[in-house]
């Protein structure tokens, strides 16, 4: 007799599997069936975008004098600091120009009380060789130079600088310079013997003139001493700055037979460049022992060019050949107002997870995929995906619009450019934006998961992204630039609109709205805190019941 | 005091003294404003800033603490919505005024409390740690003391700074009843306005505006004790601001918890 085989019921459906897209997917799916999530994040970029659009809107350049600054125009429409000791001839068609320094000293001008602590007053502070289309501040130029803080550079047409030798000549170690002209070319060499040269680098100045200046210069910008204060108190001593640099085997080849040095200052008092402020010193009406050079125009004081056998000193005071460097950040400022998306973005974050808690569903989440580390990734790949894309478009069509409101508001575009979307300073706004929206949720994610409870998860993140922006004001600088180095919101530096060069000096005022540490970098720092959170909160998970 | 809002009030500090979450806010709360005080005082120089306004130095944490305070004003009413609880408390206490009024009594009560000990903690760091950083009383500084009627108003209108804020974010709370985004629109309330004109880009117009009529803005005019004729609203003028955004809040919330069902 037979026993019938009894067949033990098997659903027809084919086993689930917790491999990660499945979860990926899961997630999404809860994310995108909750109405009011969904609200949220259209929220999230329809806010950026309105109160973006709504600050660039009142943010008024007529009255603000730092909106319009009275600077020159250097080579491909950006503003420049163009105003320098200059000891030139004319130099027809190709040639050279070639000098060997043998000591660079700087310091503050006397009498001014900035103390003798600081050794090099001026890191930046320049001497050197230039060839120069024309005494016309803005004009093209290429320039070997050493400095007292970053050895022998090539700088030319105000943005472009390459480093040459390092350290600071003296009589036993002096540095050659030399400067060669080929048509629209200028290369630039640098040497410590006179005979063994190395390029640094070749210069392109479209339009070059067939003759050009050619000489010896000497710059210093003014010292600017960061201060901010508590409540609207502050100001930016400035201090008089002078190089003096010491030349000789100064040699020109292509110049005229017999022709003279002239010798003056570019830029101060001439035309529309009158001086630059913010970097340049202001003109006085003043000339030194030697007022030949200066007769008639308005000099810095300090300033001196002398020569005795072959041997050319020249002292240079105020000024600098440098792109101009606003101390504003007005698109910075007003991307500030994605901080309404912000919150939002925050909040979703937050809710991602608390709200499975409050309803009971994590428990069924983590009885689907036991693996509770791989369901937080899952959570932080999804929120912050949506979160990205939101920012995404809020803040490209923010900036679209607030750059030319900004612009027709009187912020003129040669000192705050309007950044396209596509160029590289576009992007790094744009995708930066929405990159700290995008922490900012895998951020309160994981504080959701460590609190449980959102209304505590969202302050917290609050505190730890916005109130640091404001306490930056508050505090006084040197307090205001560690908290905006080690908390997330240094990642808000990435909003930066005014362009920052390395080669020139400039007091980051977190008053400003300028942010201490260079954009990617606080971004990194951010992260980190993403990381350090989401380890802490897998951890958690892990070993508490759900 | 009529006995039902007596029983009523009663009720609710029960309700508010049972729940972990009130202790730890309360402590995070004075600690977070004392520390905060005591890093700015501590990083506050004379020499580059003899001429600040020492009071307000000190009673820096506030614009911290104020979270806290927001927090426990929004749990206490969106926790009850969360839990069902708030069906019990209406049955308890039918007349829904009455309800609302017992919260927002005993939350006043209990942030006032904690409030002064938090301010009162923060002027002792700044009377005891100013003077070592040169606000010895020379070249404008001052030194703090509360006989000085100016100190003693920053100090009390902080602390009334801190109830009106949680008066603020329970009338909001009780209008939008999910504690998520109750907090975020009242933080984003709070913190959004100062964060944009604190860096003066704005038309001076808008910038005055927005100042007198934000919520923080205005409201922390209170801790100033010099130069009161630049502010661009009044000490006490600022304060009210705030009271009138508090009573509208509570107002709003009032309306809607009578007209809806819990």
């Amino acid at each position: 007799m037979s026993t019938p085989t009894i067949t033990p019921y098997r659903s027809d459906q084919r086993p689930g599997s917790d491999d990660f897209p499945h979860l990926l997917r899961s997630e999404w799916t809860k994310f995108r069936s909750v109405r009011g999530w969904l609200i949220a994040l259209i929220a999230a970029a329809l806010l950026t975008a309105l109160a973006v659009v709504a600050i660039a809107s009142t943010a008024n350049g007529k009255q603000n004098p730092g909106a319009h600054p009275t600077v020159a125009i250097g080579p491909g429409g950006v503003a420049v600091t163009d105003s320098f000791y200059f000891a030139r001839q004319p130099l027809d068609g190709n040639g050279s120009i070639t000098a060997r320094v043998t000591s660079l000293a700087d310091g503050e001008l006397p009498g001014q009380g900035m103390g003798s602590s600081t050794h090099t007053a001026q890191p930046w502070a320049k001497a050197g060789i230039m060839i120069k289309a024309s005494t016309t501040a803005g004009s093209a130029y290429a320039a070997v130079m050493v400095t007292p803080g970053h050895g022998v550079r090539m700088q030319w047409n105000f943005v472009h600088d390459l480093p040459g030798l390092p350290g600071t000549p003296s009589a036993s170690s002096p540095r050659w310079l030399r400067l060669t002209r080929s048509g629209d070319t200028v290369t630039g060499y640098d040497s410590t013997d006179g005979t063994h040269w190395t390029e640094i680098g070749t210069a392109s100045l479209a339009g070059l003139p067939h003759t050009a200046q050619a000489g010896l210069f000497a710059a210093s910008p003014q010292y600017v001493v960061g201060a901010q204060g508590f409540a609207n108190n502050n100001n930016q001593p400035t201090y008089d700055t002078r190089i003096t640099g010491t030349f000789d085997h100064v040699s020109l080849v292509g110049a005229r037979p017999g022709a003279a040095w002239t010798v003056g200052h570019v830029g101060f008092g001439t035309g529309p460049a009158v001086f630059a402020i913010g970097n340049g010193a202001p003109p006085v009406t003043h000339c030194g022992p030697n007022g030949t050079h200066c007769k008639g125009m308005p000099s810095p004081p300090q300033s001196r060019f002398t020569e005795a056998g072959g041997r050319f000193t020249l002292i240079g005071s105020g000024g600098d050949v440098a792109p101009y460097v606003a101390d504003l950040d007005p698109l910075g400022i007003v991307l500030k107002g994605s901080a309404v998306g912000l919150l939002a973005v925050i909040a979703l974050g937050a809710l991602f997870i608390t709200t499975e808690y409050r309803r009971g569903l994590i428990r069924t989440t983590f009885a689907a995929s036991p693996r509770r580390g791989r369901v937080l990734a899952a959570k932080a790949i999804v929120i912050g995906s949506v979160t990205f894309v939101a920012g995404l478009v809020g803040t490209a069509v923010a900036m679209l619009i607030a750059e030319r409101k900004l612009h027709s508001g009187g912020w003129v575009s040669s000192v705050y450019p309007v950044w396209a979307l596509t160029s590289g300073h576009g992007l790094q706004i744009v995708l930066g934006t929405a990159g700290v929206l995008a922490v900012a949720a895998i951020l309160a994610l994981s504080a959701g998961a460590v609190l449980r409870r959102s209304a505590a998860a969202i302050t917290a993140m609050v505190v730890l992204l916005i109130v640091p922006v404001i306490l930056g004001v508050i505090l006084p600088q040197s307090a205001a630039v560690w908290v905006l180095r080690l908390t997330p919101a240094s990642a808000f530096g990435l909003q930066q609109g005014t362009p920052r060069y390395s080669q020139v000096m400039h007091a980051c005022l977190p008053y400003n709205g300028c942010f201490p540490l260079a954009p990617w970098n606080g971004f990194i720092v951010a992260c980190v805190w993403a990381v350090a959170a989401l380890a802490l909160a897998a951890y958690v998970l892990r070993r508490r019941d759900a | 005091m009529n006995t039902a809002l007596g029983e009523a009030t009663h009720a609710e500090w029960t309700k508010l003294r049972t729940v972990s979450s009130t202790g730890w806010l309360l402590l995070t709360m004075i600690v977070v404003t004392v520390g905060f005080s005591i890093l700015e005082v501590v990083v506050q120089k004379c020499p580059t800033s003899c001429s600040y306004d020492t009071p307000k130095l000190s009673l820096t944490g506030i614009l911290v603490g104020q979270a806290a305070a927001a927090v426990l004003a929004v749990l206490a009413v969106t926790g009850e919505y969360g839990s069902g609880m708030i069906r019990i408390t209406l049955t308890a206490v039918p007349r829904r005024a009455t309800a609302l009024a017992a919260k927002a009594i005993v939350l006043t009560g209990v942030v006032l409390v904690t409030g002064t000990i938090a301010a009162a903690w923060s002027l002792i760091a700044g009377r005891y740690i100013l003077p070592g950083n040169g606000f010895t009383g020379v070249r404008g500084s001052e030194v703090l003391s509360l006989s000085a009627g100016s100190t003693l108003r920053a100090a009390a209108g902080s602390v009334l700074y801190l109830a009106l804020i949680a008066l603020f974010s329970l009338g909001l709370a009780t209008a939008i009843r999910d504690s998520g985004a109750s907090i975020a629109v009242l933080l984003g309330l709070i913190y959004v306005v100062p964060l944009i004109v604190q860096f003066g880009i704005l038309d001076p117009r808008w910038e005055r505006h927005l100042e007198q009529w934000s919520p923080m803005n205005a409201g922390l005019a209170i801790q100033a004790t010099r130069d009161l004729n630049t502010l661009p609203i009044g000490p006490w003028p600022g304060l009210g601001v705030l009271a009138l955004w508090a009573f509208g809040a509570l107002l709003l919330g009032g309306l809607l918890l009578r007209l809806r069902d819990a």
